[in-house]
């Protein structure tokens, strides 16, 4: 009776493990497959920025040639390309980048501390539409935008007879608004992370409320403000849905030339300008984080 | 020209906090005057309102009553910055960007100590603190009882009226609160400035303070030294907070003069009692307070245990006894299931196992050792 019973679980503990190890391999697989999906596109795309073949169609060897094109007002097959526009494009990326990341830096610290430290009525509602930026769809913002600025300048034109033109000042706007919720988003996990104590004990120990954001406050969240900032410079870098909609003559950023260039033909130069992108995309956030992480480790 | 001689003084102070269910009071007409120099112990349990007290005190909370002076001064309107009060916060609070010394001299500086000044004053105050040459290093390196110690420094450079200490040892281990606590004390007495001291700890409280306020829901009961506290409490609340007491139901019969009552017990027994000082009354329910250590226990057949004019002596029936080492702790049954603890020192190894379990036994105290409470 009791050999049985040993028997009987002996085959159970046989399937048990059985089932187990079919789920271990699944649980194995399933990053595998995620990770497929999520850099394939991205691999292929680095890889043959360096292809020696125009087709995509096979890797035929390495060559640089489809970069040194780029800085050589080269283009495809018999067709020029202006560098100078391309880096005229990549300065404005910059331009706007700079302008629209100091600004919303400054916002989105500010809102990041009413947050974090004020009582007002309303608080939860206004802190529940700050994330509103991050989740509605971007083309929804980047139609709202250009509306918006249409409307504002139409009225501008019925009061003053002045015209205004979309351009940097729309571009830079836009950015702004869509990089103030993640600046204080940023920040505002910090000031989470920071002991509000640490502001009393300024306090007590004689720093007036200024004295005390300059001395304590700013210094304790200032790797979450760079980390703000550099994610908000990337952002506004990579952007292309809301500066294609508020964009004007002569403002293109590199994402908007690229998408000019996609127009005409997939060339391998486009792989090119885009393996570079996505280098100093990545370059900036991983700089990001590691503040984020520094900050939270020290905290 | 100060105009009083305390060195705080609160009046009448009520704290409302607003929470979602309407306003909370976490202070409820609190009075009470301290002295200069004195070692003054807030203690209550958690949410008894002694943080907020010592919060009010230091302006990082306004009263919606009341008044508080420091030195004779009204502090209303006065922001937190302009008190001459420092706290030493729970978990210290120490900046964790600046260093040892910088800390210490973020409050000199901001009172426009100039550096070279300011940095003498730092290392003088680390060397009060007993923790000189650790001025270079920065907070996290430092163990917990060396942050606290920091904590002191930064807030005594300041020479306040009055320090505010909020559970200051809390975070500590045990044997290094004990430490802390005898060279907190001594510190107190050297310096010579008022300590306010929050703690939830009654042993700390008793074994450091001048005075001790006992606090319970926004409430102060009694205010007085230890030994007032512990040897006559005033209420319920204080005698079972502070150490371990018997209490047994009765019933008031007579009041004597001279702060004596006659009181029969739920097991019938009436018993000559002392009366509270609060106690007011001449009649209707009350309860007996007795300390653990108060009550003798004899065997039956002992002849000192006699009853005379100051012992009460009752019948008991041993049902559980406990060696703590020092002490042998005795459960001790009367009738009508009143149930009594003993606490006998173990002057000798021999003591621990004299009586056992289940003997009768006559117990006894002193009838000034009782406290007659409202129930």
């Amino acid at each position: 009776m009791e050999a049985r019973q040993t028997l009987i679980n002996e085959s159970a503990m046989g399937r048990n493990r059985a089932i187990r190890q079919a789920g271990r391999m699944g649980l194995w697989l399933n990053p595998v497959f995620a990770y497929f999906f999520l850099w394939a596109p991205i691999l292929i795309l680095v890889l043959f920025s360096f292809n020696d073949s125009k087709s995509v169609a096979s890797f035929t060897g390495f060559t640089l040639k489809w970069y040194s094109n780029i800085l050589n007002n080269v283009m495809g097959a018999e067709r020029a390309f202006s560098t100078e526009i391309m880096l005229n494009a990549f300065r404005n990326s910059l331009f706007v980048g700079a302008v629209a990341t100091a600004i919303a830096t400054a916002l989105g610290t500010l809102i990041a501390l009413a947050m974090a430290r004020g009582r007002f009525p309303g608080k939860g509602l206004l802190d529940g539409l700050l994330f509103l930026p991050v989740v509605i769809p971007e083309i929804t913002q980047a139609i709202s935008l250009a509306i918006f600025f249409k409307v504002v300048f139409d009225w501008f034109d019925l009061i003053s007879g002045q015209r205004i033109f979309p351009g940097f000042h729309t571009i830079i706007m836009a950015h702004v608004t869509f990089n103030i919720s993640y600046v204080a988003i940023v920040v505002r996990a910090r000031l989470a992370d920071m002991d509000p104590q640490l502001e009393e004990a300024a306090n007590d120990l004689g720093a007036n409320p200024w004295q005390t954001f300059w001395r304590v406050t700013f210094p304790l969240i200032l790797p979450g403000v760079i980390a703000g900032a550099l994610l908000a410079f990337t952002l506004s870098l990579d952007d292309f849905v809301i500066t294609f909609f508020t964009s004007g003559v002569g403002t293109s950023t590199l994402p908007v030339f690229v998408y000019g260039l996609l127009k005409l033909t997939v060339t391998p130069e486009v792989n090119a300008i885009s393996t570079i992108m996505m280098l100093l995309s990545t370059l900036l956030i991983g700089i990001s984080l590691a503040m984020q992480g520094r900050a939270a480790s020290r905290a | 020209m100060p105009m009083s001689s305390y060195d705080v003084e609160l009046i009448d102070i009520v704290k409302d906090f607003d929470s979602g269910g309407g306003p909370v009071r976490a202070v409820d007409h609190v009075s009470v005057e301290i002295e200069d120099g004195e070692f003054f112990a807030l203690l209550g349990p958690s949410g008894c309102g002694k943080t907020t007290t010592l919060r009010l005190i230091a302006g990082f909370e306004q009263p919606s009553a009341g008044r508080i002076l420091i030195r004779g001064l009204a502090m209303e309107g006065i922001p937190a910055y302009h008190r001459p009060v420092n706290t030493v916060f729970q978990d210290y609070a120490l900046f964790p960007h600046l260093t040892v010394e910088q800390n210490i001299m973020f409050g000199l500086q901001m009172e426009g100590v100039d550096k070279k000044a300011a940095r003498k004053r730092a290392e003088e105050s680390l060397e009060l603190v007993r923790l000189p040459g650790v001025g270079a290093r920065k907070p996290h390196q430092l163990s917990g009882g060396q942050q606290q110690r920091v904590a002191l420094a930064r807030a005594l450079v300041k020479q306040p009226a009055v320090l505010l200490l909020d559970e200051p040892l809390g975070a500590l281990d045990l044997k290094l609160r004990k430490n802390m606590q005898y060279e907190l004390k001594a510190l107190q007495r050297d310096v010579g400035i008022t300590f306010i001291y929050v703690t939830h700890d009654q042993e700390e409280a008793i074994t450091m303070a001048d005075r001790i306020a006992v606090m319970n829901e926004g409430v102060m009961l009694q205010v007085g030294s230890p030994r007032e506290i512990y040897e006559h409490p005033e209420s319920h609340f204080v005698a079972d907070f502070i150490g371990e007491t018997n209490f047994i139901p009765g019933r008031m019969l007579e009041r004597y003069p001279g702060g004596y009552g006659k009181v029969k017990l739920a097991n019938g027994s009436i018993i000559r009692a002392q009366l509270s000082e609060a106690f007011s009354r001449a009649d209707g329910p009350v309860t007996v307070a007795i300390r653990p250590e108060r009550i003798g226990i004899a065997a039956l057949d002992d002849r000192a245990s006699e009853e005379d004019g100051e012992v009460t002596a009752l019948d008991a029936v041993l049902a559980e006894r406990q060696y703590i080492g020092t002490d042998t702790r005795y459960t001790l049954r009367l009738q009508a299931g009143i149930e009594l603890v003993a606490r006998l020192q173990n002057i000798n190894e021999a003591d621990s196992h004299e009586f056992s379990i289940g003997q009768p036994l006559k117990i006894r105290w002193r009838q000034s050792s009782t406290t007659v409470l409202d129930r």
